[in-house]
This record gives structure tokens, C-alpha cells and sequence, in this order.
């Protein structure tokens, strides 16, 4: 009886595992004796006792499953009785009516779930009692399954759902078609009818068009070669699924590829059609989309795996495959496409960017390692020209102070920092007044800060710089400057100025970054290891760019530096740069900051560099003539 | 045979699960006609193509359906685990996040209702996927996709469908647009497959010792940092899309599916896992897209060619240039020698911002000294 049962439980819990490392058996389906009343249980335990011997189980697994639920379960599941028995022999004290009650209430709570789901039971304003509600459940089941009638009782695996339905299920979750391609020409052989929502074909279309009619251009040759035979590519690349290494194939290649199981995984773009096809219309308007559509495509995920048939079983039925090759085997892919969101991967919120945005990422020591293209319209630079230098280079100076206080609270901190308004020079020698908020992305791993991502705020094209109106201007602007810069920068609390050092703006940053990890390795342990080759590439570089900076007194990047520090265009461009100022001089009308400033703030960027390009192309000679084109080198 | 061995209890549970379920079909499904000809068996097919099992979830985490084929990835049956709560076999430390996975969102709108994430979940099934005995408790590693189905008439009807496929996935062919890498655990490229000089630009070796958040995109970090922190919490990820630099310039969409394995030597064909080597990452990375410029610069260089275009308009057709350039007007001006030079010049110029616009900044970086 119930202390048999007791009996086995603990005997067979001697040998068992801690509470925290069970584990469900899966031997017996479900079999859990009901121990609600002795003597059906023990019927039910001896019953059972045989299968259970027979696969070398106890037959406490079902305590066992008891036991584990019980460590995190709620009180509304269903665990049965076996745990009771496991209390029972764990804790001596609690009486019987104690095991009773809780049995009884999860056996209510079930109930009144029940009840709840019943539509019959709901409306009802008092209490039902059990029967009455077992009652209830039962007639609604019959009704279910009366109406359910598109599946038969017939099928030999009787189950929760009928196949159709778990179909539809499947499909529902993973927003997928399935679909059958043959492997020689890529024949669509069969497609399911969920790929109307997706790709807004209708099945009849795609059916006996080739695949390829409706991928992508450019990831064709993929396709193909996750279809095609292996001839083309002796090298197998098979992922192995422990390790995730490349397994050099051993197996004869033939055989591997094209038997029935390989599997395949890839990602192809594949055509879908803007307009929802309905099925009625399909015929006209299948035609006329086809021709307007313009090309969107959206990414698949197909998964599946090859297999293939004896092609005298396909000859019945329409969606056979044509003609029939030599060899008796119609092989092809079946796989499921699973479609990726349409949109782009979802923006993190600290990270959304608004027109007059921009983003930027320093290094630690506050140099510049990605510039959004937009910083190009604002700032004037070009990206590889702020590429390695220090932020600090372009801060103006009444703000250096509060910038490099930023600076080192981001880098302890992992929140976003907001910096105050503060002047960024552009290239023209103007200034904008930016805002930033600073977050620094630390690497999960070593906890080590990557980064500092920096999202950049316009808040207004500062016009008070005289215009550059002709190259004596330009060079005045720059003498002007670099009187600025004859005064000493303003002391920096933290910052060193060892004797004989000028600072140059670039090294504040570099500073506090010195700062930061020197204060890392006293007080925290064994990331040093992870810490050295980070350092070491930062020493490099300070020296190079102090290397730059020492050439340029003034530590103002002005036009004339910018040839030492970009790519390696070297020559053509150093040219065209001076070549362009001098251009610019000669015109009086041309007026570059009132020209990019304000109207950066209104207009789009293409307009932004159409407003640049006119002005330089506006002359007053005649653009009449025609210019030969062919006498210009184009040196590219 | 398995109804003899249902107690009271769980046949209770098992018709609420059903009563559940039809429920939310009604609902929401408008019983297709019958799909005709169906030659290929297509309804049994679905789960064994992607290699998982069904799970319908409801808001409060009770698993109202399981398709039958779990007991194939988790040793338990269906009519085990149906009805219970999944919070009773997923690790606490996840449990947040499966909380959050399966609120309902207030909006209707379509990207919000789409589901995708990674779990550990308790697994009765030894290494050798035979099914163990109580000794052998493994976790095992679900990805998760699939979506929410909201029921207006009531949120208890709501609930998420999700495919759970276990990482990491079988043997598959990879296709020439994939490239295979090792990193250290924070990131750090220790390997990387020589397919990465044609779909990337850049040599392996350039990579060593690189980050890979230096390769990406910076709107993207949010979602790598996902991934890492997948792989360090349960070993198995799937990133989303995200951005990859380019060598010359401009960026692809990328997927990588990556797992933390016990270091191994790429080289050695048959790799036996050292329990005192230090851990890696592996990653395969899919790449889903051609290179793409950021979008300012398309719409700058689309912009000037244009403009040369209208540059070569105005040569030929002086009728053009009466009506649209007042300055012409004013008498004939023969056009200087000077202004073919110049604009020529201003040719070149222009043709000389489009290729700067093409670098990349990773290359200007650090890594490449010669900058400097």
C-alpha cells in the first residue's frame, strides 16, 4: 500500500542524487501512479513494476519526478503523489492531514482552471462543484472534437493535434513556406501554401518556375552550390557538430552530398512581391506585378536537407519532375524558409540617431577608431581624417576642462555620461556647438572598456569666425589660431606637465586613459594578462601622434596637415587640398561657412554637397563650351 | 497504453492543455481547405526540416502544447511535460529573460511580436543523446524563434509559438559565403579562416588579435554584445543581423552562429577536446549581403555623378544654358582656356572626395601603421 510504496520510495532514494541534480526520467510515459487511494496504487505500482525493471529503472522514478518539481514548482502544477511520499519519509513530523490538504488543494486548483477554460462553467455565479465540472469538461470535449472534423481518430498516433493543424502551428511560429527544388535545374517542385503571406505568391506561380528566377542575383552561385552536384567543389566543407570545427570530408564526396539526410543550411534573398496576391485574382494580377515590382528582396533562412526519390514514383502527378534523367534518382533539397525581419536589427535606444546626429567611437584615450559618414557634413572632415587623432584636438579650449572630466567618468562608470554644450572645430576653422552623450561598451568578457560610443547632438553652426573670403584670410585665420594656441592650455587638474613637454591637446586624452589603467591594475587582479597587449598598442601610438603633433606647433589640424595624416593617396590629394583653397580664395563671392553652415542645418546632405559643389562651380564664366573630356586624365 | 498510466492530476492537466489549445486555434486560425495533392507527406516533414520541436507558451510560462517529437531533444515525453511550467526546467539565471520574452506587447505592431531568443533547458538525454538515467542531468541549449499570437477577446488566450531548436546545430554544408573563426573569450580573433580575404578584404593575420566590436559597426554593438554575452552565460549563440566593416569601405550584413568549445587546434582533423585547454569561441558567420555603402554616401555620390551628368548637359546644349543660367545671358562670353582647366579640375576634386568616401575606417585605425 501507501507504505510499500513509502518502502520502495526510500530505498530507492538512498542511492539517489541531491535534490538540485535530479533528474526526469523519461522511461515510463507519463506514468505516474495515482496515489490517491492505497489500494489503487499499489495495483498501479505493481503493474507497472515490470516495464520498469525491464529498462533498469526504479520504480521511484515517479517520486523522483515529484521531488524535482517540488524544488521549483508552483503550487498550482501538478506533481502527484509521489511527493507526498517523499515527504512522508523525509520529514517524519508532518502529519498526514497535511499531505492530504495539499493534495487536495492542487486537485481543487486544477479544477477551478478548469472551470475557468470551460465556456459553459464561466458564466455560472456560484461555485460549481467537481463533478459537475468534470461533467462539463467532458461534454466540451466532445463538442471539440465533434466539430474538429478535419481529422480522423483513424491515424495510428493518436495526439493532441492533428497533423494539419500542427502544420499551420509550425509554420505560424517559424513565418516559413516549405518548399521542394530539384537539384539539377533548381525546379520549384512543390511549395507550401504559407509562402502566399510571406513572399505574396500565390503557390500556382511559383510551382514549375525555377528557383532562381526568384533569389537574388548576386546569391545565385550559393544556391547553387548548396543544390548542385560535387564535381564543381572537392573540397567538402562539413561543419562538425561537437566541435563546430571544419572536418576535412573523408567520405567518398558523391555519396556524402547527395544522400538522402545531408543537410543544409544558408541564407539566400529571395524576391517577394509588394502586393498581397489574392487567390481569385491571381491570374492578372500575377502578370502585371510581376512587371512593376521593383525587385524588393528579403532574407531567408532556408534549412533542410537533401533527399531523393526513385523518379518512377513521380511520373503520377503533375508536379513530377519532367523529363527523367539516366540515373533512377530524383534528388533534391526540401527545406523550410524561414524568413529574417524585414527591418534592420533592432537599434538599441541609447544609440538612435536623428538627422542632426551623428555617431562616433573614440578608443579609451579619447582617439577617434569610427566616424559616421554624416560627421562628414557637419564637421567637414572626412572620416579617415579624424581616424587616430584625438577628440581633444578639436575640442576648443574653454571646454577642455569639462570634457576631460567626462572623459574619466565615463570610463569608470557604465552609464551614459551627458557632456555639456561644447565647441567642435570643423575643418574650415569654424566652430559647432555639439552635445554628446558617452556611454563606454565594456567587454563582457574581460570587463575591459572596448569603446566609447559617442552619439553627437548639432545644436548650432557657430558663424562667428570671420568668413575665409581669400588666402590672406586663410592664412590670417591661421596665425589667429595659432596665437590661441601660444597661450598655454588651461591646467587640467590630473593632467602632468612635466618640464620641458609642451601639452598637446591629443595627450590629455591619452592621460586619462594611463590613468585609467594604471588605477585597474593596483586594484583589481588578474586581468592584467588581458590588459597588456591593450596597453602596449596604445603606447604605440601616443608616441606617433606626438610625433604629428610636435610638427605642428600650433596642434590645430589645418589644411596643410591633413596630407600626413589621411590614407595613402599621398601626392594627387595634397595637390588637390591646397589646390582647392587657392580656389576658393580667388572667388570673393565664395563664402564657405555661410554656405555650409547654415544651410547644413536645413538641407539634406545631398544638398549640402550641391550647395558646396555650386559655389565652387560658380563662376562668371560661361559654362558654355563644350570641355573635352577625353583630354583629362582621369587618375584614379 | 500511456492514457492506463495517467493519474487524476495530470489527465486534468493534459485536458486543459487541450482545451487551451483548441481554444486559441479558433480563434485565430481559419481552418485552411485541405492542401489536395500532398505527395510528399509535407505535414510530417516541418519539425524533422528544422530539426526541433514545437512549444505554445502561454503568458505565465505553462507549456500548453508540446509537439510529440520533444522527447527526441529533451528524453521527456509530450504528455510529461505538457501542462507544466516551463520555468520549472529552464535555469534561474534565465528565467528573467524568459519573462520578458513572454510579455505581450501593448502595439500591434509586427516586429514587436516577433520572438528570438537563447535558454538552457534541463535535458534527460546522456552526450550520446540516449536517453539517461538520473545521474546524467545535462543542460541543453534551445534557440528559440517564433512569435506572439494575441487574442483580442482575452489575454489569457494569448501566447507565444516558438520552434525550440537545440545548438549547436548538425552537420551542415557551408556554403563559399561563410567564413569559420576562433576568438578568445573576449573576442579576440586567435583564427580565422582564409575565406574571409574574398568576402571581407582582409588577411587573416591583419585579424589576429583583433577585437571583433573593431570590425563592427558601432550601431550594432548592442547586439554583439548579446551575443557575447550568450556565449559566456550558455555557451551557445545565434546573433542577430548586424554590420561588418569592409576592408575597402562600406559594410555587410552578417549572422554568425557561435559556441564556446575547449580549445582546439584547427589544424587537427579529429579534434579531442582538452578538459586544461582554455576555452574558445568558434564562429561561423553568414554573410547575408553585398557590400554596402553607408547610406549618406550614396545618396552623395548618386548626387554627383549626377551633377557631372548636368555638367556635360550644359556643354552641349547652349539652349540650355540661356534659359537656365541668367549669366549667360549677358552677351556671349567666350569661355576662357582657363575654365577647362579648371574645370577639370574640379572634376578630378570631385572624383577624388568619392574615393575617400570609399575608405574604411578600420583600416585607418591602428592597425594600419603606415597611416601614421
Amino acid at each position: 500500500m501507501s507504505a510499500q510504496n513509502a518502502a520502495a520510495g526510500g530505498g530507492d532514494r538512498a542511492g539517489s542524487e541531491p535534490a538540485d541534480d535530479v533528474l526526469v526520467e523519461e522511461e515510463q510515459s507519463n506514468s505516474l501512479p495515482s496515489l490517491m487511494t492505497p489500494s489503487i496504487t499499489s495495483g498501479m505500482s505493481s503493474s507497472m513494476d515490470m516495464p520498469r525493471k525491464r529498462k533498469g529503472s526504479t520504480d521511484n522514478q515517479d517520486s523522483k519526478l515529484a521531488m524535482i518539481s517540488d524544488a521549483d514548482m508552483e503550487d498550482d502544477q501538478n506533481r502527484s503523489d509521489g511527493e507526498d511520499q517523499h515527504v512522508k519519509i523525509k520529514c517524519f513530523r508532518e502529519p498526514h492531514s497535511q499531505i492530504e490538504k495539499r493534495r487536495r488543494d492542487k486537485m481543487n486548483n486544477l479544477i477551478d482552471k478548469l472551470s475557468a477554460m470551460i465556456p459553459t462553467c464561466n458564466p455560472m455565479s456560484r461555485k460549481l462543484d467537481k463533478l459537475t465540472v468534470l461533467r462539463m469538461a467532458v461534454q466540451h470535449l466532445k463538442s471539440l472534437k465533434g466539430s474538429a472534423s478535419s481529422f480522423s481518430e483513424a491515424s495510428s498516433k493518436p495526439s493532441f493535434l492533428p497533423e494539419e493543424e500542427l502544420k499551420h502551428l509550425v509554420l505560424k511560429a517559424a513565418d516559413g513556406f516549405l518548399f521542394v527544388v530539384g537539384c539539377d535545374r533548381g525546379k520549384i517542385v512543390f511549395v507550401s501554401e504559407s509562402v502566399t503571406k510571406i513572399l505574396n505568391y500565390s503557390r500556382a506561380e511559383l510551382i514549375g518556375q525555377s528557383l532562381f528566377d526568384y533569389i537574388h542575383p548576386k546569391d545565385m552561385g550559393k544556391v547553387k552550390e548548396q543544390l548542385s552536384a560535387s564535381e564543381l567543389h572537392p573540397r567538402e566543407r562539413l561543419i562538425d557538430a561537437k566541435t563546430g570545427l571544419q572536418v576535412q570530408a573523408d567520405l567518398p564526396i558523391g555519396a556524402s552530398r547527395l544522400c538522402s539526410g545531408a543537410r543544409r543550411s544558408f541564407f539566400c534573398r529571395m524576391k517577394y512581391n509588394k502586393i498581397p496576391v489574392k487567390i481569385e485574382e491571381k491570374e492578372t494580377q500575377a502578370n502585371t506585378s510581376k512587371k512593376k515590382e521593383s525587385q524588393k528582396y528579403c532574407t531567408v533562412h532556408c534549412t533542410g536537407y537533401m533527399r531523393s526519390w526513385p523518379t518512377s514514383q513521380m511520373g503520377a502527378e503533375g508536379e513530377g519532375e519532367g523529363d527523367k534523367q539516366d540515373s533512377s534518382y530524383f534528388s533534391c533539397l526540401v527545406a523550410v524558409g524561414r524568413v529574417h525581419s524585414h527591418s534592420a536589427p533592432q537599434v538599441n535606444g541609447e544609440v538612435r540617431v536623428k538627422p542632426t546626429e551623428f555617431v562616433t567611437r573614440y578608443a579609451m584615450d579619447g582617439k577617434f577608431t569610427f566616424v559616421d559618414q554624416r560627421a562628414t557634413t557637419i564637421l567637414g572632415y572626412l572620416p579617415q581624417e579624424l581616424l587616430g587623432t584625438s577628440c581633444y584636438e578639436y575640442f576648443h579650449q574653454d571646454d577642455l576642462l569639462h570634457l576631460a572630466d567626462r572623459h574619466r567618468k565615463v570610463l569608470r562608470s557604465r552609464e551614459k555620461i551627458e557632456t555639456n554644450c561644447y565647441k567642435f572645430k570643423t575643418k574650415y576653422g569654424s566652430f559647432v556647438t555639439l552635445q554628446s552623450q558617452w556611454f563606454s561598451f565594456v567587454n563582457p568578457w574581460n570587463k575591459e572598456v572596448e569603446y566609447i560610443v559617442s552619439t553627437n547632438t548639432v545644436i548650432s553652426y557657430d558663424n562667428s569666425r570671420t568668413a575665409r573670403s581669400g588666402h590672406k584670410s586663410e592664412q590670417s585665420g591661421n596665425s589667429k589660431a595659432s596665437e590661441d594656441c601660444k597661450k598655454s592650455l588651461p591646467v587640467i587638474p590630473g593632467i602632468s606637465s612635466t618640464s620641458g613637454t609642451m601639452i598637446y591637446a591629443g595627450s590629455i586624452g591619452t592621460q586619462i586613459a594611463n590613468e585609467l589603467l594604471d588605477f585597474n591594475k593596483l586594484n583589481s587582479s588578474p586581468s592584467s594578462g588581458n590588459v597588456s597587449p591593450f596597453s602596449l598598442t596604445q603606447e604605440k601610438s601616443p608616441q606617433t601622434l606626438n610625433q604629428i603633433t610636435n610638427s605642428v606647433p600650433n596642434g590645430e589640424t589645418s589644411d596643410m596637415e591633413i596630407p600626413g595624416k589621411s590614407s595613402s593617396d599621398g601626392e594627387p590629394q595634397g595637390a588637390s587640398f591646397p589646390g582647392g583653397d587657392s580656389l576658393m580664395g580667388e572667388n570673393s563671392q565664395l563664402d564657405l561657412d555661410s554656405v555650409v553652415g547654415p544651410s547644413l542645418n536645413s538641407f539634406s546632405t545631398d544638398e549640402a554637397a550641391m550647395a558646396v559643389i555650386m559655389s565652387l562651380l560658380e563662376t562668371d564664366t560661361n559654362l558654355g563650351e563644350a570641355v573635352d573630356f577625353e583630354e583629362m586624365h582621369w587618375s584614379l | 497504453s500511456v492514457r492506463a498510466h495517467l493519474d487524476k492530476p495530470s489527465v486534468i492537466r493534459l485536458t486543459l492543455s487541450y482545451i487551451r489549445l483548441q481554444t486559441l486555434l479558433k480563434v485565430h486560425e481559419k481552418r485552411n481547405s485541405l492542401s489536395g495533392l500532398d505527395p510528399l507527406d509535407e505535414n510530417s516533414m516541418y519539425l524533422k526540416i528544422l530539426e526541433g520541436f514545437l512549444m505554445v507558451l502561454s503568458t505565465l510560462g505553462d507549456m500548453i502544447f508540446l509537439s510529440d517529437n520533444v522527447s527526441k531533444y529533451m528524453g521527456l515525453s509530450q504528455t510529461e511535460l505538457m501542462g507544466h511550467n516551463i520555468f520549472e526546467y529552464t535555469h534561474p539565471c534565465d528565467h528573467e529573460e524568459i519573462r520578458h520574452n513572454l510579455r505581450l506587447t501593448a502595439g500591434w505592431c509586427v516586429l514587436n511580436q516577433k520572438r528570438d531568443f537563447v535558454v538552457r533547458i534541463k535535458s534527460a538525454l546522456t552526450h550520446r543523446g540516449r536517453v539517461g538515467n538520473l545521474k546524467s542531468t545535462t543542460w541543453k541549449v534551445l534557440h528559440c524563434q517564433g512569435r506572439v499570437k494575441l487574442c483580442a477577446a482575452s489575454s489569457s488566450v494569448s501566447c507565444v509559438l516558438l520552434t525550440c531548436r537545440p545548438l549547436p546545430l548538425s552537420h551542415t554544408l557551408l556554403s563559399t559565403h561563410t567564413f569559420t573563426s576562433q576568438h578568445s573569450m573576449d573576442m579576440r580573433f586567435t583564427y580565422c579562416d582564409q575565406r574571409v580575404t574574398s568576402l571581407l578584404g582582409y588577411r587573416p593575420e591583419e585579424l589576429l588579435g583583433r577585437s571583433i566590436y573593431d570590425l563592427c559597426h558601432t550601431l550594432d554593438t548592442s547586439c554583439l554584445n548579446k551575443n557575447h554575452l550568450n556565449l559566456c552565460l550558455k555557451s551557445q549563440s545565434v546573433s542577430g543581423r548586424y554590420r561588418m566593416l569592409v576592408r575597402s569601405g562600406g559594410y555587410v550584413w552578417v549572422e554568425s552562429h557561435s559556441a564556446v568549445i575547449p580549445g582546439v587546434q584547427p589544424s587537427r582533423s579529429r579534434p579531442r577536446p582538452n578538459p586544461s585547454q582554455p576555452l574558445c569561441i568558434l564562429c561561423v558567420t553568414y554573410i547575408l549581403s553585398q557590400k554596402q555603402q553607408l547610406p549618406d554616401v550614396k545618396i552623395f555620390k548618386a548626387f554627383i555623378l549626377k551633377l557631372l551628368f548636368s555638367i556635360l548637359k550644359f556643354q552641349t546644349n547652349p539652349m540650355c544654358n540661356i534659359a537656365l543660367d541668367e549669366k549667360v545671358i549677358y552677351g556671349q562670353k567666350k569661355q576662357l582656356p582657363d575654365v577647362k582647366i579648371f574645370k577639370a579640375f574640379i572634376l578630378k576634386l570631385l572624383l577624388f572626395s568619392i574615393l575617400k568616401f570609399q575608405s574604411n575606417p578600420m583600416c585607418n585605425s591602428a592597425l594600419d601603421e603606415n597611416v601614421k
